[in-house]
């Protein structure tokens, strides 16, 4: 009850918050931890509950982006270019998605990372051009309203992977990541749940890829099918804690702040601490930045005892 | 005629080089299990090496090796010590799931190190022998080429023969065979491990010293470690004489696409074989079913 109390005041908070701080500054902040959330913790539904690491998802947020570009330009607005967008990273997942489950394990890993590179140089290769917001889309284009999009969908990934969490489905998906063939010895259809899990996956990437078409004023056509697009999430929900809720929006937060911070400074080094920090949690902390405190909570309720 | 082995001989010098560039990559995976997708971050480093080296004691690229390969070798001690030791206790699903998150850390912290410290531009080592070429027939023969293809034949012969005639190479094969049998025979496994992490790492100065003629820069380590699972996945896993046929084989195919589908494509079609393979063949072409 208390932590009800506790997201739904949050939840408010974030709500009301750009009326209160009005700079415009903090407001591209929260978009990008929103933004970051949503895309990490669609990786987080494949790969931290299903264990089917990608190293790919670019492939799916940049079909989102694409497409949403391509309609919001064209004229259509973006509350419906930003379902359609979803709608094509599913399309996309029909394609080369669910036949890469084909390959099992680290497999699918490198596997997925080489259909990446393939998607970023076929776009490269047919939209070398630069994406420029047209006058008329111009009008529609706002950072509140790309902030209030941004943190719907952010919330409501949330929840649906909170849900997820604590029904069959995401019991299922956990029993793929644990051990396959158990999983298939108990009757459990490991390819159905893959798929279902990719799905969802897919449809929030598309999400993501969408809100950064509308974000980003001008940028390549082929800048959201970039290697990092693949990489950001899965260090941030590693960092955070894969296979957690709270986990992937935790690793967000460090990760947009940390390289904010380091930006100005030193610039590219943000890459560079989160390359070690992402190291070390891998050795050392295998539930992330949540495990920490589920140890300090542990070590709180024993010392009690 | 003259065009197609002309392709054909382009083909089989890069070829041989993709096979180096798997070759380490391939005996560390064959041995314990560890998918080091670092190793193209390792070969960039090892060409930014060859490259102070000739700047600064005036060497020739590949006589640098005697000082390219030592150093490489310990820098695999350190690695393996510092970070994937710790990994040898765990069941092999989990080994390997940690293997390529560890090393893809190495990999972005390297490649990102190198751009911050030496910046992005394209570098090239220069030598005398820079685009000489051999006049055979019509068909135009870099001397680099060459002399690529004979240093692949002599290092995969070499390892070939480390691996089946010396008395640490069997103990080796041993443990890549059967871990828990090689420690029962009263072979020092971790050790074993160690210190063919180390020749892995240490075979990454070979390609590097290639890479290094032609010209490179930081982010070439992405596309190396790429072009290393390529071959890994084509010559069959932990085949170490495979690893030259699957060089050769990625050389040839993207050498024929550049003439068939042009340029802008040759990476894809590489990777498109890469996922046919990994799809419908997971052992490799030449692999044995495991």
């Amino acid at each position: 009850m208390k932590s009800k109390l506790g997201i739904a005041s949050f939840v408010l908070l974030m709500i009301f918050a750009p009326l209160l701080i009005k700079s415009e500054y903090l407001l591209n902040l929260l978009i990008l931890i929103c933004l970051y959330a949503t895309l990490s913790h669609s990786w987080n539904i494949l790969g931290g509950y299903c264990g089917q690491i990608s190293l790919g998802h670019a492939t799916f947020f940049g079909a989102g982006a694409l497409t949403f570009r391509y309609l919001w330009l064209g004229g259509v607005s973006y509350y419906l270019a930003l379902p359609a967008g979803a709608l094509a990273s599913l399309i996309l997942a029909f394609a080369i998605g669910f036949p890469s489950f084909k390959m099992k394990g680290h497999y699918f890993s490198i596997g997925t990372l080489a259909l990446a590179m393939i998607a970023l140089i076929t776009v490269q290769n047919l939209l070398p051009g630069v994406s420029f917001i047209t006058e008329a889309c111009l009008k529609e284009y706002s950072l509140l309203t790309i902030y209030y999009l941004a943190f719907g969908v952010g919330v409501a990934t949330v929840a649906a992977v909170y849900a997820l969490s604590r029904s069959k489905l995401g019991l299922a998906l956990v029993s793929v990541r644990e051990d396959e063939e158990a999983a298939e010895a108990i009757g459990i259809n490991t390819f159905k749940y893959k798929v279902v899990a990719m799905s969802i996956s897919t449809v929030i990437a598309g999400f993501a890829g969408g809100i950064f078409a509308f974000y980003c004023g001008t940028y390549y056509h082929y800048a959201p099918f970039e290697l990092g697009w693949s990489f950001d999430p899965l260090l941030i929900a590693f960092i955070g804690g894969a296979g957690t809720v709270v986990g992937p929006v935790v690793g967000a937060v460090v990760f947009v702040l940390l390289k904010e911070l380091f930006a100005a400074s030193l610039g590219q080094v943000n890459v560079l601490i989160f390359g070690i920090v992402f190291i070390v949690t891998v050795l050392f902390l295998p539930k992330g930045l949540v495990g920490i405190a589920g140890i300090v909570r542990k070590k709180d309720r024993s010392a009690r005892t | 005629m003259g065009a197609l082995l002309q392709i054909l001989s382009y083909g089989v010098f890069s070829g041989a080089l993709y096979g180096l560039v798997a070759l380490g990559l391939s005996l560390v995976f064959g041995v314990m299990n560890y998918l080091n997708v670092a190793h193209g971050a390792l070969i960039m480093l090892a060409s930014y090496t060859v490259l102070w080296v000739c700047y600064y004691l005036h060497f020739d690229p590949f006589l640098s090796l005697i000082l390219v390969i030592p150093t490489f070798f310990v820098i695999g001690w350190i690695l393996f010590m510092g970070l994937f030791q710790r990994l040898l206790a765990l069941p092999e699903t989990e080994k390997l799931k940690n293997s390529l998150l560890i090393s893809f850390g190495i990999l972005l912290i390297c490649s990102n190190a190198a751009t911050m410290l030496w910046t992005a531009d394209e570098r090239a080592v220069a030598t005398s022998y820079t685009g000489k070429v051999i006049d055979l027939l019509g068909v135009r023969l870099p001397y680099i080429g060459l002399a690529t293809v004979f240093l692949a034949i002599i290092v995969v012969f070499a390892v070939h023969l480390f691996l089946t005639r010396t008395y640490f190479g069997k103990a080796i094969r041993a443990v890549s065979q059967d871990y828990e049998a090689a420690s029962w025979m009263g072979i020092n496994t971790s050790r074993a491990c160690l210190v063919s992490f180390a020749i892995g790492v240490a075979l990454a100065g070979f390609p590097g010293v290639v890479i290094a003629l032609q010209t490179f820069n930081p982010m070439v380590s992405f596309d190396l470690t790429n072009k290393a699972l390529i071959v890994l996945i084509l010559a069959g896993v932990g085949s170490l004489r495979g690893v030259l046929f699957g060089g050769l084989l990625l050389g040839v195919v993207e050498a024929a696409s550049v003439f068939l589908v042009g340029v802008a494509y040759r990476e894809v079609v590489g990777l498109v074989l890469f996922v046919l393979v990994l799809m419908f063949r997971p052992q490799g072409i030449g692999g044995r079913k495991a």
